[in-house]
């Protein structure tokens, strides 16, 4: 048999339903992973492994006296650590919420819970989610675990870490700007960002709203679809939620028109962009049309992304002022505006930096010349999607433009860090679904391929992603770490 | 690009209103740094929109608002006890 450790989602379930193992055994399997490579790898600010084995623990009663279990009985989930968890610690990783005790659960982990699903602990990221390698984060990087010299992408890296290291069964992350898709790129697990509305957002601690979408990252396409339904709906909490269909898994995705966004590929690194048209071949193989686009305003996405999110990252951030939740740092002595600047220099670097500019973009005599221009350049790319998805099922491109780089390599030169968005940004903008697929490797450095549909059109995309995978069915887990 | 030189007085200025202390460190680099990114997002100057191009984003629509009624919360702790004459009753202050 697997080594329990290796299971994907759907076959823990069948695992425990069948009486193969119980809870417990698997989920001591899981910390036995932990206790093995986190020390390379890095994934998590807080472990909660007893909560983890009570959890198991009632499970394995319920189990025994035949009581209902739910779809994801067993399943162990780690957390990105800006998703609100009950009792435990949810820090941004930032030293202004290092001491944070959510009193509340985010809609997303209710559902998970209710579903029989196993929280395992809180998973590292950029601070607030502003970064796309984990460097930001204040406690330590995130280390890729299929070569521990390269960053694993961000701002999710904890969650896609750990799922590729098999750490934990599946991960939620968030995604602002390609905060789930390049962690899942780089890493070589598949990664969705949901569309704007699907998942609610009640208990995600906020970054830019307008942008940012709850979703899973795990090792299969099915695993996905498993969390995806359970994290779905309208919720009375987020007035932005949605109700949706449920996901099946199936193989319809014959006859499916597919584009690949030429501008995506113009400036792609040879390896991915080779990686790419060899999985535009295999899109072909099952069937699919593919031939070749333009999207006009492309260029102008990275710029009109870091207005808005840093716009509203300002707005956001401005909560902190360390009365309510923060760490100890004596009121005397001190006025309230002073005492409110001096608590938020520990603010990391990047965050002060995106405040600063979201200040700047918001001030009176560039609101209009910035902001608003962001704006309604946002909806002219939305209205140039929503036409091209009139004639096209699916949209694909390289999640990311480069291969996983090194640490260090740029994290003094803000802009070379933000350019490492630049496809991923799209959807973001626009409200669209995307996922990220693992697609190869170069040098044994993972390449994903970012496939996008229409809004809510997450049956076809996942339809496609669900073939591609088996036709292609690339390493999820690295050999060795 | 000249014109958007952020000086040392423009950085204070920002954090001022953004309420954020820098370090020196911070009031050395962050100059250099956020004028290349204003000059990065100032290519959007070359978009000739105007309000044409509305603001809201098209087709985005949510679902009804839900009614504004009063539910008891999920939280134990909030429904144990703990009301006094209708109001909730915190913790001591130390």
């Amino acid at each position: 048999m697997t080594n329990l450790k290796d299971l994907l989602a759907h076959e823990v379930v069948v695992g425990l339903t069948e009486g193969q193992f119980s809870a417990e055994e698997y989920v001591i399997s899981i910390l036995k992973r932990i206790e093995e490579v986190e020390s390379k790898v890095h994934s998590f600010i807080t472990l909660d492994s007893e909560g983890a084995l009570s959890s198991a623990k009632i499970l394995d009663k319920k189990l025994r006296e035949k009581e209902e279990i739910g779809q994801l009985a067993g399943v162990v989930v780690g957390i990105k650590d800006n998703i609100s968890t009950q009792g435990i610690r949810t820090t941004c990783a930032s030293r202004i919420l290092e001491k944070y005790v959510p009193t509340y659960d985010a809609t997303v982990i209710k559902n998970l819970k209710e579903n029989g699903a196993i929280i395992l602990g809180k998973l590292n990221l950029d601070e607030f989610g502003m970064g796309s390698t984990t460097e930001y984060s204040r406690y330590q990087p995130t280390h890729n675990p299929w070569n521990l010299d390269y960053v694993p992408g961000g701002s999710s890296g904890g969650s896609g870490a750990a799922v590729a290291a098999g750490e934990c069964t599946v991960a939620l992350g968030s995604d602002t700007g390609g905060s789930i898709r390049c962690p899942s790129s780089f890493c070589s697990v598949v990664g969705l960002k949901p569309t704007y509305g699907r998942v609610s957002r009640y208990g995600l601690i906020s970054y830019a709203n307008s942008l940012e979408q709850i979703g899973p990252i795990c090792r299969s396409v099915k695993d996905l679809v498993m969390m995806l339904n359970i994290i779905s709906g309208k919720d009375r909490m987020d007035s932005t939620s949605m109700s949706s269909s449920p996901i099946t898994v199936s193989n319809k995705s014959n006859n499916l028109n597919v584009a690949i966004i030429k501008e995506l590929i113009t400036d792609s690194d040879p390896e991915v962009t080779k990686s790419v048209y060899g999985a535009s071949e295999k899109f072909r193989e099952i069937g699919c049309s593919c031939e070749e686009v333009s999207i006009n305003n492309l260029n102008y996405a990275l710029p009109s992304y870091y207005t808005l999110a840093s716009a509203e990252a300002s707005s956001n951030l401005a909560r902190y002022d360390n009365l309510r939740y923060g760490f100890d740092y004596p009121i005397e002595e001190y006025k309230w505006e002073t005492y409110f600047s001096n608590v938020r220099e520990s603010f990391g670097e990047e965050v002060k930096r995106r405040i600063l500019i979201g200040s700047y973009v918001l001030s009176s005599g560039y609101y209009g010349k910035y902001y608003l221009k962001a704006r309604r350049l946002r909806s002219l790319l939305r209205l140039e999607l929503l036409t091209l998805f009139k004639k096209y099922d699916l949209l694909i491109g390289p999640t990311m433009p480069i291969l996983p780089f090194k640490f260090g390599e740029k994290i003094d030169d803000p802009i070379k860090m933000y350019l490492v968005d630049i496809n991923t940004v799209l959807a973001n903008l626009a409200g669209i679904p995307a996922i990220s697929l693992p697609i190869g490797f170069s040098n044994g450095l993972p390449i994903g391929l970012q496939i996008m549909a229409a809004p809510f059109e997450e049956q076809k995309l996942l339809d496609a992603s669900y073939e591609l995978e088996k036709v292609i069915n690339i390493q999820r887990v690295p050999n060795s770490i | 690009m000249k014109n958007n030189m952020i000086s040392k007085e423009d950085l204070e200025h920002l954090a001022q209103i953004s309420r954020i202390n820098l370090t020196e460190n911070e009031l050395e680099k962050f100059p250099k740094q956020l004028d290349k990114t204003i000059e990065y997002i100032d290519i959007l100057k070359e978009l000739a929109l105007d309000d044409s191009v509305k603001l809201d984003l098209p087709e985005l629509r949510f679902e009804e608002l839900r009614k504004d009624e009063i539910n008891m919360s999920d939280d134990m702790r909030l429904s144990k006890n703990i009301t006094e004459d209708g109001f909730l009753r915190g913790p001591k202050m130390k």
